[in-house]
């Protein structure tokens, strides 16, 4: 828990020492003081040695009042300058520390804080030791040594858990976010539950915020549910790199890759996962191929290399096959070439038309633009009527007599927009199409030129000196070893690829599962304890504190927000949920605030959750609430002997008002007389 | 296959799809355009609506207008289209009292037509390029004087 023990101001002016300095109690305090006495620069200044001051909507000093920071009157009509101002907290959880921070001050900015290990103000003869720390700056809420919030944290044995920022990387809870819950100040605390809360960036922080205080398990579930969401997409972007590396692979060996996607998947059977060329027409794997080519080497090598005259004949019906095949090479590449250039011309057609069809589009979105705008006119066209006999007018300029239905533009519109459609599924086909007749008649060349270049190397040989060794089978020789050691080279990588991809399948499955392990339903039965307990004392108090809005039973604590909602039942039977805020007269949402921070530290109470089991309200007498309602929360507030409540009120600047509100309770009352900054 | 029996074949004429000029509102939005921003006192003649209600109709027809005008009137300007459909529009436009006859042959924007074409000019998305264009040429650029000799010419070389 956290317990405010003592608070002190000092502020030097030109005229001498000025301050002031309150102690406070456990249970309910009531700091009294009619208005601008300096009610709220005490609440305040509670705040800023917190290092909540965000909650006042700035950061650092300008948040002050100005007798912090300008001037102080003291006495009335007599203005003396701030020279330098600080303010001292003494704090308690298990252990008692005190924070110094500064308002003004030479040598010290606002961002630096003391803090001494000991109760520096209400034992001020004994001497602490002290380390400075700083908030705000990037790190006050997470470095280990210097962060004080990191360290007001850990002093209040707060795990703030991680949350998931709207850009999607995990951020630990602002501990300046959690202090909406338990703080509620004057001028826009009173507005909504979580009115002041800062911004960081945070989904759904309030909610967050509020499983935290309640220290719900769902808040570990849906971190672990976000969690794999995020190793999910990680391993997306792991599994499709690894996957364009495959395929590269691939494109070097002039095949495709075939058996896997570009979308994670858990894979069985690695073996249906290879590179697929083409040999002779037909599509054969990689390393069928180069068996194939080892096995032809190893034919070749078993003799030695002929010479040109023990070839002749072989040559001879080699050359017929290679112009047998160069004629078929040919044959369709010249039946390809054509087809190529229709396609081609028929895409310029396409594009044609989809421009044309775009612009029509334009300008009958423009013409049902201009009929609305002339039905505002009024103009009696723009209804289909014409303006001198006012009879139905056809949507249409072509001559009357000429038998004719236009549709109407709306309908035209979505005419076009399906033509659209359509001619550009034809592009994307068509461009498509052009790029697989692209290559195919690429590789056409390719042959071609490979088959006329051996179709001249035969000829060569034909026509050269019998005796000479025969070149054309040292060159297939040399030839297809270079193409075995490539191919060789090329499967070792793969495998070696393969090996990896199978640790990523493994990886996924184990993924996938945790992904399924997930709980159902999120909440615990604690959980569900917790939040009946918490919406059964909600309403109980706003039974209290006399409410009138709205029928209890209607009344619950959203499971997504954790905040009260009501329940209406649609005509259609169907349930819906609305913000209790608009629902609520402007004084019955006050209600609805007292009771709703009463109720979380209530069953922070019973169930001993994250709550600092501590209250502070300014000024929660709004709206003109009745004083005996305000009686009933008082007495509310001081059943918490044990933990502790701060209540800054006017009680109407009357002494009467006072003693209504306040008779029979027990409580600890810290009144500031006159003003609260006074020569000390 | 059965026989296929004519007799009881019918047919449902279905509603076709008109190009948007041929649309009354916005043919009479163009003339609106055209009277406001090309025609001095917002007045114009029926061959100068239709000069510029042919170049509206397309991107092409204003670039090669534009041409015309940017090569100080030297350049080669052939026919431009008359068509019936502006002559409708401009009916309706009188009979809607968005435009009225002056002296029975020019045609002049009244008070609703200079609404509608606060209305139209307000909108950011519509008429862009149609808007730039008209802006372009201005109420100086074609003048009837202009118009006379382009019509003459026009006549000299091909009637």
């Amino acid at each position: 828990m956290l317990k405010i023990r003592a608070i002190k101001i000092e502020v030097n002016t030109s005229n001498g020492l000025f301050g002031a300095e309150y102690q406070f109690e456990s249970g309910l305090n009531i700091i009294r003081g009619n208005n601008s006495t300096g009610k709220s620069s005490l609440f305040q200044s509670i705040l800023y040695g917190l290092g909540f001051e965000e909650l006042l909507g700035a950061r650092n000093e300008k948040t002050m009042q100005a007798v912090l920071k300008d001037q102080v009157e003291y006495p009335k009509g007599t203005l003396n300058d701030v020279i330098q101002s600080f303010v001292y907290l003494e704090i308690e959880n298990k252990e008692t520390v005190t924070i110094k921070r500064s308002v003004i001050s030479q040598i010290r900015k606002p961002q630096l804080v003391d803090v001494f290990f000991g109760a520096h103000l209400t034992e001020p003869n004994k001497s602490y030791e002290s380390k400075p720390m700083y908030i705000h700056d990037s790190g006050g809420a997470s470095n280990e040594l210097y962060g004080f919030h990191l360290f007001l944290a850990n002093f209040l044995e707060w795990n703030l858990p991680e949350v998931v920022t709207t850009t999607g990387d995990l951020n630990k809870l602002y501990i300046q976010q959690v202090a909406p819950s338990f703080i509620k100040e004057q001028k826009s605390g009173w507005s909504d539950f979580m009115a002041t809360m800062p911004y960081y960036g945070i989904r759904n922080t309030s909610a967050r915020v509020l499983e935290f205080i309640l220290n719900l398990d769902v808040f570990e579930n849906e971190k672990r549910k976000q969690h794999i969401k995020i190793q999910k997409q990680v391993f997306n972007n792991k599994w499709s790199n690894h996957v364009s590396q495959l395929n590269k692979l691939a494109e070097r060996s002039g095949g495709t890759l075939s058996g896997i996607s570009e979308t994670p998947q858990i894979i069985n059977n690695f073996n249906n996962i290879f590179i697929q060329v083409i040999k002779d027409d037909s599509a054969i794997s990689l390393n069928e191929y180069n068996n194939l080519q080892k096995l032809e080497l190893e034919g070749l090598e078993k003799y030695p290399t002929g010479n040109v005259g023990s070839k002749v004949l072989g040559n001879e019906v080699f050359l017929n096959e290679l112009n047998q095949k160069l004629n078929q090479l040919s044959l369709n590449h010249n039946l390809l070439s054509p087809e190529l250039n229709f396609d081609k011309e028929r895409l310029k057609q396409y594009e044609k038309q989809l421009l044309a069809v775009h612009e029509d589009l334009k300008k009958n979105k423009g013409a049902l633009k201009v009929k609305t705008l002339g039905a505002s006119l009024p103009s009696e066209v723009a209804f289909d009527h014409c303006p001198t006999c006012h009879q139905d007018l056809k949507d249409s300029l072509l001559p009357t007599d000429i038998e004719q239905n236009p549709m109407r533009i709306e309908d035209n519109i979505a005419f076009l927009d399906a033509q659209e459609r359509m001619i550009q599924i034809f592009t994307e086909g068509q461009r498509k199409s052009i790029k697989d007749k692209e290559k195919q008649l690429s590789s056409y060349q390719l042959q071609l030129s490979e088959v006329r270049q051996q179709i001249r190397a035969i000829q060569q040989e034909l026509i050269s000196d019998e005796r000479l060794p025969s070149v054309l089978e040292i060159e297939k020789r040399l030839n297809l070893k270079k193409r075995v050691e490539f191919f060789n080279k090329i499967t070792e990588d793969f495998y070696l690829l393969i090996e990896e991809l199978k640790l990523l399948s493994k990886e996924y499955e184990v993924l996938l599962r945790k992904e399924k392990n997930l709980p159902k339903d999120f909440f615990s039965l604690e959980d569900k304890n917790k939040l009946s307990n918490l919406e059964a004392y909600f309403i109980y108090l706003l039974r209290e504190f006399n409410y009138q809005s709205k029928v209890f039973d209607n009344i619950t604590i959203s499971k997504e927000s954790y905040l009260p909602v009501i329940n209406k039942t649609l005509p259609n039977g169907f349930e819906k949920q609305y913000d209790i805020i608009f629902d609520s007269s402007a004084s019955d949402f006050i209600r609805c605030i007292w009771a709703y921070s009463t109720a979380l530290l209530n069953t922070s109470v019973h169930h001993n959750s994250n709550h600092p089991k501590l209250l502070i309200f300014d000024e929660p007498k709004q709206q003109d609430i009745a004083m005996e309602d305000f009686k009933k929360f008082l007495a509310e507030l001081s059943k918490y002997e044990e933990q502790q409540v701060l209540v800054f009120a006017s009680f109407e600047n009357s002494d009467e008002s006072f003693k209504a509100s306040t008779e029979g309770l027990k409580f600890h009352l810290n009144q500031i007389q006159e003003k609260l900054i006074r020569p000390i | 296959m059965e026989d296929v029996r004519i007799k009881n074949l019918s047919f449902t004429k279905r509603p076709i799809s008109i190009p948007a000029d041929y649309r009354p509102m916005y043919k009479i939005a163009k003339i609106v355009l055209i009277l406001k921003n090309c025609c001095r006192s917002e007045c114009s003649d029926l061959l100068k609506s239709h000069l510029f209600s042919w170049a509206l109709k397309s991107q092409r027809n204003m670039d090669k207008l534009k041409e015309y005008v940017t090569n100080n009137f030297t350049t080669e300007f052939s026919v431009w289209g008359i068509e019936p459909a502006l002559n409708r529009a401009l009916q309706f436009a009188v009979a809607e009292k968005i435009c009225e006859l002056v002296d029975g042959k020019k045609y002049q924007l009244t008070e609703k037509g200079n609404k509608f074409f606060d209305l139209i000019n307000k909108d950011d998305e519509l008429f862009v390029e149609e808007k730039a264009f008209l802006k372009f040429i201005g109420k100086n650029k074609i003048t009837d004087k202009r118009l006379q000799t382009m019509s003459k010419q026009w006549s000299l070389s091909y009637a």
